[in-house]
């Protein structure tokens, strides 16, 4: 039931609704339904959806500063729009991007990775 | 080193990206072998996925421990996934990156594999190297349908006199071997292993010992037993020691038997044997309970039948078209306390073609091979049974039954007619005549003998205490002096007038001697 009330509450406030309006009336029609003790627990849901959307939000990550908007215009080429791409020197060479499950890896430390597990295995 | 520089180069040379793009998910929560993943919406139930290590840390990391941890997806969520963690549990982490292989879990199968010993995954664990030149095979695959099957006709000998008499097994077909611990279970699916080395090459089939929550000290035994005696020659080792993940023990039955699909589609014989399916469902309740599924009877899952029925389905004899082949299974089941109603074991027996049920109470007074005669039984085994070996044991069944009806009214009954006496001593020759030592199966033509000799009255002049001793030197006596008369039962399967002729003057020969 919570999880419902949770998805319900995100739902609308992505249509833009108000977040005041919406959790009062969240509230009146707990109340109204004696079911206020949802409320914890609806509350838990909603961090877990949020922790959700923030991992299985767009990132793209760059091996170097001046690469970023290269990562940027090519990751939003391939279906992956992020705002702003995040320097991570340990991927080598190349970029990364990553939204929902979706993940493009174009680094140089994947295809070194790739390699070294062929000539191991 | 030239040539690690040149292997090298050339695998840059080729390195093309895998893919482009994946799908792939975050682990959301781990614990109890069990993982908790968000993302891989497309993914599919028995989907294979891999816990990689290497996405969130540097490369001089990722290069140190590459080795990834697989995963096999068991439940579709609304908001995610639930896997049972394939390895190493603890190398997973919230946070993880899992990556969608888009494989149904495959295992390695082929000729290369016979004489190994390897986990559920198809890895070899026994220290002689990786298995080269085999092909991937589902570990879960649809049973072959009537149209493909054909009728059991073929026997395969256990080289233990009281099966192969009483409850003969055919190729193709599923035997239970159920019984409390201790009562012999194994020896008898080990006896039935190590007879395969007295068939001819060309129809001897190739043996899979699935071990399912064995104590690791016991399979190295059984197979360094089995090596010993030669029969690794011609078999396979499936082990998921109790110490394993609770995933291996529940997936290790459908390796062995994917391994054997492999060889029956190729028209040859296989002998599967599942040590023990109560492990297995313990461990499948395990997991089920950890997926959170809602739990039935005795806690099981209600899928439980299911597991074992289409486990067991897979046994079968091909049709002709399909290249003859077959696999007989041997599962075997432990009951508490000899209690072959409770869920599990009445689930199985219903599952499978018989029976063969071993009592604690025999065993313990000596009757080795337990075997309870009046519950044991096999459904289909007859039709394969050798003419030899039917004409033989026809009365044995009939006969032991009439005997324990006497022996129980012999505790209260003092003053017994001679017929009676005549009767007890007959049941008890007979009973003593079925008992064998474990690890010495006996080859086909010499139980036919042994047991002929015994049903028509060959060892009535020996006490009945003393007829195991005059057995043994029946056959010393039969090795020596009556080849000719094995060897014509075991190239006809049959006894002619002129067999029975030649073996009777042999065995008055041997009584007078003796």
């Amino acid at each position: 039931m919570e999880k419902a009330y949770a998805q319900a509450l995100t739902n609308v406030l992505a249509k833009g609704s108000s977040e005041d309006e919406v959790v009062s009336s969240l509230i009146k029609h707990l109340k109204q339904a004696g079911r206020m003790k949802l409320l914890p627990a609806i509350l838990r849901e909603l961090v877990v959806l949020k922790a959700r959307t923030t991992t299985l939000g767009a990132t793209v990550e760059v091996a170097t500063e001046a690469g970023k908007a290269d990562a940027l215009k090519e990751a939003k080429e391939a279906g992956i729009e992020a705002s702003s791409a995040v320097v991570n020197p340990s991927l080598v060479s190349g970029w990364r991007a990553r939204e929902g499950g979706r993940l493009i890896d174009r680094t140089g430390k994947r295809a070194l990775i790739d390699i070294y597990r062929r000539i191991t295995s | 080193m030239d040539s690690i520089i040149k292997r090298i180069e050339a695998e840059i040379a080729a390195h093309t990206p895998i893919k482009d793009q994946e799908e792939t998910g975050i682990v959301r929560a781990t614990g109890d072998g069990i993982a908790e993943i968000d993302g891989l919406e497309r993914a599919v139930m028995t989907e294979m996925v891999m816990f990689d290590p290497t996405f969130d840390r540097t490369l001089e990391d990722a290069l140190k421990d590459s080795n990834v941890v697989y995963g096999l997806i068991l439940n579709l969520e609304e908001d995610g996934v639930r896997a049972s963690i394939l390895g190493d549990s603890s190398k997973v982490y919230e946070g993880m990156l899992v990556r969608r292989l888009g494989r149904l879990l495959s295992i390695p199968v082929g000729e290369k594999l016979i004489g190994r010993v390897v986990n559920p995954l198809g890895a070899p664990v026994d220290g002689k190297g990786p298995v080269a030149g085999t092909v991937e095979r589902p570990i879960e695959s649809q049973a072959y349908g009537v149209i493909d099957r054909s009728p059991v006709n073929t026997p395969i000998h256990t080289g233990i006199k009281a099966i192969d008499a009483m409850t003969p097994i055919g190729r193709g077909q599923r035997q239970l071997i159920i019984g409390d611990r201790g009562t012999g279970k194994t020896t008898i699916a080990i006896d039935t292993i190590l007879n395969q080395i007295s068939e001819d090459p060309s129809t001897r089939p190739i043996c899979v010992y699935v071990a399912i929550g064995q104590k690791e000290s016991k399979t190295a035994r059984i197979v360094a037993d089995l090596a010993e005696k030669g029969a690794m020659e011609y078999t396979i080792v499936v082990t998921a020691p109790a110490s394993s993940p609770a995933a291996f023990q529940f997936l290790a039955p459908f390796a062995g038997v994917s391994i054997a699909e492999h060889f029956m589609e190729q028209g040859k014989d296989c002998l599967v044997i599942y040590d023990d399916l109560s492990k297995q469902a313990v461990a499948y309740r395990q997991m089920s309970l950890l997926l959170r599924r809602p739990p039935g009877r005795e806690a099981y899952p209600g899928d439980i039948f299911y597991l074992h029925s289409r486990l067991l389905e897979r046994s079968a004899k091909l049709s002709k078209e399909k290249g003859g082949g077959s696999i007989t299974a041997l599962p075997i089941i432990e009951t508490q306390e000899n209690d072959i109603s409770a869920y599990i074991p009445t689930n199985v027996i219903s599952i499978t073609d018989g029976q063969i049920f071993l009592e604690s109470d025999l065993f313990n007074k000596g009757l080795r091979p337990a075997i309870n005669v009046g519950v044991s039984v096999s459904r289909v085994g007859s039709a394969a049974q050798t003419k030899a070996m039917k004409k033989v044991s026809g009365k044995i069944k009939l006969e032991l039954a009439q005997f324990r009806e006497l022996e129980a009214f012999m505790q209260f009954a003092s003053d017994l007619d001679e017929n009676t006496k005549r009767q007890i001593d007959s049941g008890r020759r007979l009973t003593e005549t079925l008992k064998q030592p474990n690890g010495k199966p006996l080859a086909f033509e010499m139980a036919t003998a042994v047991i002929y000799a015994a049903t028509n009255g060959f060892f009535d002049t020996f006490p009945p205490e003393e007829t195991a001793k005059a057995e043994a030197r029946l056959q010393d006596f039969l090795t020596r002096d009556a080849q000719a008369e094995l060897k014509a039962i075991r190239d006809s399967r049959d006894l002619s007038d002129e067999t029975v002729e030649a073996l009777r003057a042999k065995l008055t020969q041997f009584v007078e001697r003796s």
